[in-house]
């Protein structure tokens, strides 16, 4: 049972990212929506949350534009699970995405850090 | 690859089985860590459905649901089988006759022609309203005066008829033939299929005879012959070439085997056609100049008509009214058929709206047997939508198999009512099964899937649903009730309107067939003799042999009379002119024209074979011939109007035409009564008879019969090749069966009505007496208390039958009201539209009610019989 202190800590997702997310979770090999979904928690320190009503609808959406691809496998728990495989076409978008994502950063960057104008 | 249902089942369920797994292992107990996994995955179905969401758009999935649903309305209507099959046949009724006659409709009146740039093709008519003439056509000065002063038109394509004998495709027959000039067929657009056609090359007097075929002649009669070309023919008296086959196109203006170059008849080189301003033959055709519109070409060729009429006041008499119209070559050969397939569409129309309240109807009674159905989902929790989803997956299943068969029907109906609609435009010769039926089928079926998809009332989410909860039974409510009759009456009424206009149909038709007309109908044969020269007076040796000719069929067993005339009564009317005459004793009043009087070259003997009575003086014998006085026979109404005391014997008689050269005096030597040869409604008739044997002119013979006069046929059509071998004999029918053969499509016409009718009739009584049949069974428990408390089985009977009958009250009353409103629309657009008589409106009030009584006797006889015992304790 999550704390509330933990539930306040908690950050939302930013609209767009979660996508980059999961391409670049999968990139350390194939994984079930589960362990995604658990991976990027435990990267994140425990500071974001995919809910499974965001991570299943986007995984499908990933697979369906050719980024992904799905296979079943048994998983740990002995139970029949679905996973996922980044696709080079995948690969290709993570590098784009992770390139507009560090531009992205960098420009809020200097308009937050940017130091006061002389008047 | 699209996931389906189960692989997303399947993938949460991996992924909830990891969850409790690492729970689990990290020592929750094993149900704490399942309701942890659950509630932290959320609600499964919105997860599910958001994946799903991502494979399939909304409306793959409504239509996968209205499948899922039609396969179950196919389930639940095969317990239904009687219900199905009374939709089925009502839908498949109104759907067919839609689909049949919109296809006829489209390609008659909508389909574009086969000539290429019809939309400039226009067709230029004369007409003298004054002479009752609708279409005088042109003659060839006329066509040169436009041709030299009219620039909207680019060119002008003539077309005359004239009747060759044709010798050298099999037996040598009398055939109605095509003239036309060089331009003729590059104006009308058209190609050839095989060889040439006819070009300015082939025009004037010294260019070579030769002639075209038909497509369909070319097709049928020749089969196809592709070494036809080159062939050379002979045409009455002069050999033409054949050098190549029309396209198939719309036989218009006239329906002929072969068309020729002007050469090849020596009529049109005579003196009278190329300078004869009244010989008018020539129909005319042109093709607007590019750039300019149908109203520019119709305001100028008005105007030039109107200076020739000026120029010429001998041949255009003020009397006569003449006057000019240009239409689109299109709406010309489409306008005769367009009043009467309107007129059948609105009726199929009027059907389908019938099937369709009838049908509803059905439906409607059968969602209040539903009824507990819909509300146990509705308190389930199945939407609004969801509902009507089942209703439409039923209602479209039920119209998909209507409009199937439906379609099946039109197929034959397609070319029934193509048949009829040939008489009135040859375009329907054309017309064929093709998608358009399919199309119109699917169409009308979605319509009336929807409608009837809302047609019944859901379980309402204000009123309360618990009596159809708890017991499952029939409650028929008032609303539910109001709209049955509703729907019963809207099919009275649309009935009602059909009746009436069959009914006015058929009252019109029996007026025609039963008129009098004067002739002895049933035993008197109208043969044709096509004589070989197309018109014209022939020698006394020709003569002789028509008269050896009736001398000999005299003899043959059976008849009784034989003569010869010149005009088979309404066969051949419109084809000869009234003339103008005067006569001794009647001066016509200042400013007034002599009078017209029909020319009937008959001969002798012929109103004693005909059995018109000879009113004063007598019949023709062999002594008036050439050489011997001059004698005519006048009708009746000439001697009555002309002469004051309708005494015209011995008078003087002259025509006052020039055509009939310099006056010459007749002595009247009877008068006979007043027969129309040429209206089939008889009315008065200014007829004057002439002997052949003065005039020598006769293409008719007539002979009386005793017993079956078909039977003496093959000795009569003997005796004449045993004289002639060359001879033609044609259209042998005796007087009555031509003129039946005249009034066919008027027949037709009710008898197509009255077919929709007695369609609409059927479907709206199986309506009433559904109302009425479903109205008892659900007070079946109201009648027995009734009969319970002391009401009488036959108060019972007519309680059920004044429902009936104010069904049907309502309903007529509407559709008189509804007729009347709508005839006053129509008359705008409709000519001839005629408003039915008193009498022709209560016989189909009558028949209706009558109906509707037969059918409500069931349903009545039912509600009277009620087992009390067993109606208290049915619920």
């Amino acid at each position: 049972m999550t704390k509330p202190a933990d539930e306040r800590r908690r950050l939302d997702l930013l609209q767009g990212t979660l996508d980059m997310l999961i391409l670049r979770t999968l990139q350390w090999g194939p994984q079930h929506g589960h362990g995604i979904g658990q991976a990027i928690r435990q990267q994140s320190d425990d500071l974001l949350k995919v809910e499974t009503g965001s991570l299943y609808p986007a995984l499908h959406r990933l697979e369906k534009r050719g980024w992904l691809k799905s296979e079943w496998d048994i998983s740990e728990a002995n139970q029949r699970a679905k996973y996922y495989r980044l696709t080079p076409a995948g690969k290709a978008q993570l590098s784009r995405e992770a390139d507009r994502w560090s531009q992205l950063v960098h420009a809020i960057g200097r308009i937050m850090n940017a130091a006061p104008r002389e008047e | 690859m699209r996931p389906d249902q189960r692989e997303l089942d399947e993938e949460i369920r991996g992924h909830l089985a990891i969850s409790i797994k690492e729970r689990i292992d990290r020592g929750e107990d094993p149900e704490a860590a399942r309701l942890a996994a659950l509630r932290e995955f959320g609600y499964v179905p919105a997860v599910r459905d958001s994946m799903h969401r991502v494979w399939y758009s909304r409306g793959f999935d409504a239509v996968t649901a209205l499948l899922q649903e039609m396969r179950i309305g196919i389930r639940s209507l095969r317990r239904a089988p009687g219900l199905a099959v009374t939709v089925i046949v009502t839908l498949a009724l109104g759907i067919g006759a839609n689909a049949a006659i919109f296809s006829v409709v489209r390609g008659v009146l909508l389909r574009p022609l086969v000539n290429r740039g019809a939309d400039q093709l226009v067709y230029i008519r004369q007409s003298a309203p004054g002479l009752g003439a609708a279409n005088t056509t042109f003659s060839v000065p006329e066509i040169d005066d436009f041709k030299s002063r009219v620039t909207t038109i680019g060119a002008f394509g003539d077309f005359s008829t004239i009747d060759f004998t044709l010798v050298g495709f099999g037996e040598p027959r009398v055939v109605r033939a095509g003239v036309v000039g060089g331009s003729y067929f590059d104006v009308m657009g058209l190609r050839p299929v095989l060889g040439r056609l006819l070009a300015p090359s082939d025009d004037g007097p010294n260019a070579a005879p030769v002639a075209i075929l038909t497509y369909r002649f070319w097709s049928s009669a020749l089969n196809s012959d592709p070494t036809v070309v080159g062939k050379t023919v002979r045409l009455s008296s002069r050999p033409a070439t054949i050098v190549g086959v029309l396209e198939p196109s719309v036989p218009y203006p006239a329906d002929t085997e072969i068309i020729a170059n002007v050469v090849a008849s020596p009529h049109h080189l005579g003196a009278t056609m190329v300078t004869g301003r009244t010989h008018r033959m020539t129909e005319l055709f042109g093709r607007l100049r590019p750039g300019t519109t149908l109203e520019d070409a119709r305001a100028e060729l008005t105007a030039v008509h109107a200076a020739m009429v000026k120029d010429h006041p001998d041949a255009y008499s003020p009397k006569a009214d003449v006057r000019l119209s240009v239409t689109p070559l299109r709406d010309q050969i489409a306008s005769p058929a367009r009043t009467i397939l309107l007129v059948l569409l609105g009726a199929a129309a009027i059907v389908f709206i019938i099937a369709c309240s009838n049908v509803a109807n059905l439906i409607l009674a059968r969602s209040v047997r539903r009824e507990g159905e819909l509300a146990v989902r509705s308190a389930l929790g199945a939407s609004y939508g969801a509902l009507r989803r089942t209703l439409l997956g039923e209602s479209l299943v039920l119209c998909g198999a209507g409009a199937v068969l439906g379609v099946v029907l039109a197929g034959p109906l397609v070319s029934l009512i193509a048949r009829f609609a040939s008489r009135f435009s040859v375009r329907a010769l054309e017309v064929t099964v093709d998608t358009t039926v399919l199309w119109v089928g699917a169409g009308l079926a979605m319509t009336a899937a929807v409608l009837l998809a809302y047609v019944p009332r859901l379980p309402s989410s204000f009123a309360p649903t618990g009596l159809g909860l708890t017991n499952g039974s029939i409650r028929i409510t008032p609303a539910t009730n109001r709209r049955l009759r509703g729907f019963a009456m809207t099919q009275i009424a649309f009935s009602f309107v059909l009746l009436a206009a069959a009914g006015t149909l058929l009252a019109a038709l029996l007026a025609l067939q039963g008129a009098r007309t004067g002739y002895d109908m049933k035993q008197v044969l109208a043969i044709d003799l096509p004589t070989i020269g197309a018109i014209g007076v022939r020698d006394a040796k020709e003569m002789a042999f028509y008269q050896e000719m009736t001398r000999r069929i005299d003899e043959v067993p059976g008849v009784t009379g034989v003569v010869l005339g010149s005009f088979v009564p309404w066969r051949d009317a419109g084809s000869f002119p009234s003339f103008q005459f005067r006569v001794d004793g009647y001066t016509p009043e200042n400013g007034e024209e002599n009078p017209h009087a029909r020319f009937r070259i008959i001969g002798p003997g012929f109103f004693s074979v005909l059995g018109v009575p000879v009113l004063a003086g007598r019949d023709f014998t062999d002594e008036d011939r050439a050489g011997n006085e001059p004698v005519v026979i006048v009708s009746q109404s000439i001697a009555q109007r002309l002469f004051p005391d309708g005494n015209a014997l011995n008078r003087k008689f002259w025509w006052t035409e020039a055509l009939f050269g310099k006056p010459q005096p007749r002595r009247i030597v009877g008068v006979v009564e007043d027969v129309d040869d040429e209206n089939v409604v008889p009315g008065p008739a200014f007829t004057v008879y002439q002997p052949v044997l003065q005039l020598r002119a006769a293409g008719r013979l007539f002979v009386h019969v005793t017993g079956d006069p078909y039977a003496v046929v093959p000795s009569v059509m003997q005796v004449i090749h045993a004289m002639s071998a060359e001879q033609a004999v044609e259209r042998v029918a005796t007087l009555e069966d031509v003129r039946a053969e005249v009034l066919a499509p008027e027949r037709l016409n009710a008898l197509v009505l009255a077919g929709f009718a007695g369609i609409a009739l059927l479907i709206a009584v199986v309506g009433v007496a559904g109302v009425l049949a479903f109205s008892v069974s659900a007070r079946t428990r109201e009648f027995g208390i009734r009969l319970a408390v002391g009401s009488t089985p036959r108060r019972l009977l007519w309680s059920v039958l004044s429902e009936g009958a104010l069904i049907v009250s309502i309903g007529i009353g509407a559709g008189v009201a509804g007729a009347y409103a709508f005839a006053g629309v129509a008359e705008t657009y409709i000519e001839s539209m005629r408003t039915p008589g008193v009498l022709t409106v209560l016989g189909a009030a009558g028949i209706l009610v009558g109906a509707a009584l037969v059918a409500s006797l069931t349903p009545a006889a039912r509600a009277s019989h009620v087992d009390v015992l067993q109606a208290l304790r049915a619920e």
